[in-house]
């Protein structure tokens, strides 16, 4: 099948063993790749009650049909399981370059399964693939690892690295999978399921094609899109202020979260944090994801002060937020020190810099004292002590044990006041978009299979206004303080992103092309006759297909809800007195998606969508 | 009495309303970046037979000079959006944002694109201070 390599690599650590494996032809059609064909993959052959940090857990690191292809945005991948962090169905994808060289040395994917006795890494160069010692490198941190294997592998071509932190060895709930420093699968503890392994990296040098099924066609669409991504302003706009080009417009559509959700405006902030802030202060270049002519990556430097940086990876939007306006930090270069310490440990930086906020409300209120943090100042705004609070949390000590856990468990700890200040679902903490501002995104949260996810439907373009796909059935508009027709605009948001998740394509990528063009990329590359309609069908289908492994992992109607804080109406900002009206939203939805009472895909809904074997694992 | 938009009344006003605009003054009180200017594209069947620029001399705050001005004077100011009329009529009736509709290619910009996220509260405020004007739209 043109477009994947048609091997996947299965490792059991537990016994060094390695083979070759492939999906059927029809699973690709159906799933098309990545996180989608890893579900149909952990659905297939894996338990759904399996305990994540058990050898049992399978880690799967899955390409899509377009990756490794020149089109652009092209370069991600996704790496799945069940998530330590939240108990459920965890997946997070990558930019990056590793990838595409994993599809150049001939390999769509690989499912680790078992655990290793000691440390390992795996090199893959094209068909040479070994299991190699890691007992030297466990401990090192992302920055310091990669430099290593890149030149210990290094000699003919740069390698590739996909790697862990110290976080990840340690088990933090949290953690996540670095390739070449800069770039993260972030979200729902990954790292966790990679360190329980006791695999420290991948290394993957690669010489060999990626087909596609129609050159020539394949080549005029190539050379339109790439001029088109290239001149949207959305473009334009990343391109010159990275993704913390949307701290400005943020503040002014009630899209920032501040102070731990309980503030609606803060100028000052924005002004201080925003995109041009940091393209002004602190960025000696771009940088981008292989095959992207976006390059919205930041690389940064801070030349002095108590948070001076050498020239590295930069902050985006959501660390900007969540290591900024959420803990009432106005100073730039303090962002830009934890994201590098997040980066080398190895941890997401949303959910750590949210359970961080809920630690400093928590502190403000007398529910965490400086007795339980060994002296440490939690007071808002406070780097320093953040600094020091990154280092316990990475390396499970006293309360960075606790905060290690993710805000819910560490939260259940604290007593009931301090569950109030949390603000995730189903354990995942919220990204950086305010529901109250617009309500689609509140929905989007509730439904999300991992968690609050802002990634996995396209309902931050769409409602928003940044990008709207009316060949989908999309409205041009739409208003963000309002749950009206909602659930319709997130269901369709799903049905069209799980698609664009399992092509592992950037959605910001995808956010300048239109979805027949997107549909006419997987149909140039990989020869199925896909148009539009098939892309939405394979949406919907992937949604109940994740959705159904999330009820057999334990997640029902109860858990889709959104947290007190924001059912909190705002006193100030552009979202002031907005709340999205959940129920409303819920009943809509549910109706629609074909959801039970318990939450569940009906039986006839999971048939329709050609998932008779899901139906039977759910209904019996 | 509605004035018709776009025209040199309509400019006027709309310096006058952009002057007696305390939100704006505020917002706008660090700009110093020059010109900003606003084409609305030809559009012979309501009578605009051809591209309309409209020179907002901003600094500090204040409008220092309004004016109607050829398309090809509007391209010399550092700053310049164009749009059709259609697009124009949503901003003033505050259907579209205006950065939002340069975000998603209904209005186009020309110029450094930081300084106008950074200004986006005063962009805001400008359009506030369109809602202010008793327009008459010509193709209504
Ligand atoms: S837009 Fe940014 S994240 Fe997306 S592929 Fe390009 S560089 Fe990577």
């Amino acid at each position: 099948m043109a477009g994947y390599q048609n091997r996947i690599l299965e490792v059991d650590l537990s016994i060094s063993q390695m083979n070759i494996i492939d999906v059927p032809v029809e699973d690709k059609r159906r799933f098309i790749g990545g996180s989608g064909v890893a579900a149909k993959l952990f659905l297939d052959r894996f338990n759904p009650k399996v305990d994540p940090l058990s050898p049992d857990n399978p880690l799967i690191v899955m390409n899509g049909p377009l990756t490794g292809t020149t089109l652009p945005g092209t370069s991600r991948f996704a790496v799945c399981g069940k998530s330590p962090l939240t108990g459920i169905w965890g997946e997070g994808t990558c930019g990056g370059n590793f990838g595409p060289e994993l599809k150049f040395a001939g390999i769509d994917g690989i499912i680790f399964k078992g655990v290793s006795p000691t440390p390992v890494y795996l090199s893959i160069e094209d068909d040479e693939i070994e299991l190699r010692d890691a007992s030297e490198l466990w401990g090192m941190d992302n920055y310091i690892l990669t430099d290593f294997l890149k030149q210990r592998h290094g000699k003919d071509k740069n390698p590739k690295v996909l790697s862990i932190g110290p976080a990840g060895e340690n088990l933090v709930k949290f953690a996540a999978i670095c390739n070449d420093k800069g770039d993260f699968i972030g979200r729902t503890g990954m790292g966790a399921v990679m360190g329980s392994k006791r695999l420290k990296a991948v290394v993957v040098k690669g010489t060999k094609k990626v087909e596609v099924s129609h050159p020539e066609e394949y080549a005029a669409l190539r050379k339109l899109l790439i001029t088109k991504s290239r001149e949207a302003m959305v473009a334009q706009s990343f391109r010159s202020m990275g993704t913390d080009a949307g701290m400005d417009l943020g503040m002014m559509t009630g899209d920032v979260p501040i102070k731990n959700w309980m503030i609606g405006e803060d100028l000052e902030l924005s002004a201080n944090l925003g995109g041009p802030a940091m393209t002004e202060r602190y960025l000696t270049r771009n940088h981008a994801c292989s095959f992207c002519p976006i390059a919205c990556k930041r690389i940064v430097k801070v030349d002095d002060g108590p948070f001076k940086t050498e020239e590295g990876p930069g902050p985006e939007y959501e660390t900007c937020c969540t290591f900024g306006t959420l803990i009432m930090n106005n100073d730039l270069a303090g962002v830009i020190k934890a994201n590098e310490w997040c980066n080398r440990y190895g941890m997401d930086t949303i959910s750590c810099g949210a359970t961080i906020a809920f630690a400093m409300e928590a502190f403000e209120k007398g529910l965490i004292t400086r007795k339980d943090t060994d002296g440490i100042d939690l007071t808002w705004g406070n780097m320093t002590g953040v600094i020091e609070l990154l280092h316990k949390i990475a390396k499970q000590e006293g309360i960075g044990a606790v905060l290690s856990e993710g805000s819910r468990k560490a939260a259940k700890r604290l007593g009931k006041e301090a569950e109030e200040l949390t603000v995730e679902v189903k354990g995942l903490e919220a990204p950086m978009h305010d529901p109250r501002g617009f309500h689609g995104m509140g929905l989007a949260y509730m439904m999300s299979i991992r968690g609050a996810c802002h990634l996995m439907h396209l309902s931050l373009g769409v409602e928003q206004g940044i990008t709207t796909y009316p060949e989908a059935g999309f409205q041009e508009n739409y208003t963000g303080q309002t749950s009206e027709g909602k659930a319709e605009m997130i269901k369709l948001c799903e049905d069209l992103g799980l698609p664009f998740n399992s092509l592992a394509i950037c959605e910001f990528v995808a956010w300048t092309l239109s979805a027949n063009e997107l549909a006419e990329m997987v149909r140039l590359t990989t020869g199925f006759d896909f148009r539009l309609k098939n892309l939405l069908a394979c949406g919907e289908r992937t949604w109940l297909l994740k959705r159904g492994l999330g009820n057999m992992m334990g997640i029902s109607a109860k858990d889709d809800r959104l947290p007190k804080r924001i059912l909190t109406p705002l006193k100030d900002g552009a979202a002031a007195g907005s709340v999205p009206d959940v129920e409303k939203l819920l009943r809509e939805y549910y109706e629609i998606r074909g959801l039970d009472e318990e939450g569940k895909p009906k039986r006839e809904v999971l048939i329709k969508a050609g998932l008779e074997d899901l139906a039977e694992k759910l209904h019996g | 009495m509605a004035l018709s938009f776009p025209s040199i009344e309509w400019v006027e006003e709309f310096k006058r309303q952009i002057n007696s605009s305390e939100g704006y003054k505020k917002a706008g009180a660090t700009w110093t970046a020059g010109v900003v200017a606003l084409v609305t594209s030809a559009k012979p069947e309501i009578g605009i037979k051809e591209d309309v620029g409209i020179w907002l001399d901003l600094h500090q705050g204040v409008c220092r000079d309004a004016k109607i001005v050829t398309a090809e004077d509007a391209q010399k100011a550092p700053f310049c959006i164009t749009g059709d009329y259609a697009r124009w009529k949503q901003v003033i009736k505050k259907e579209l944002e205006p950065v939002k509709g340069m975000m998603q290619g209904k209005l186009k910009l020309k110029g450094d694109l930081p300084t106008i996220v950074r200004y986006v509260k005063a962009s805001q405020e400008l359009v506030e201070c369109t809602t202010r004007i008793d327009t008459k739209f010509l193709d209504e």
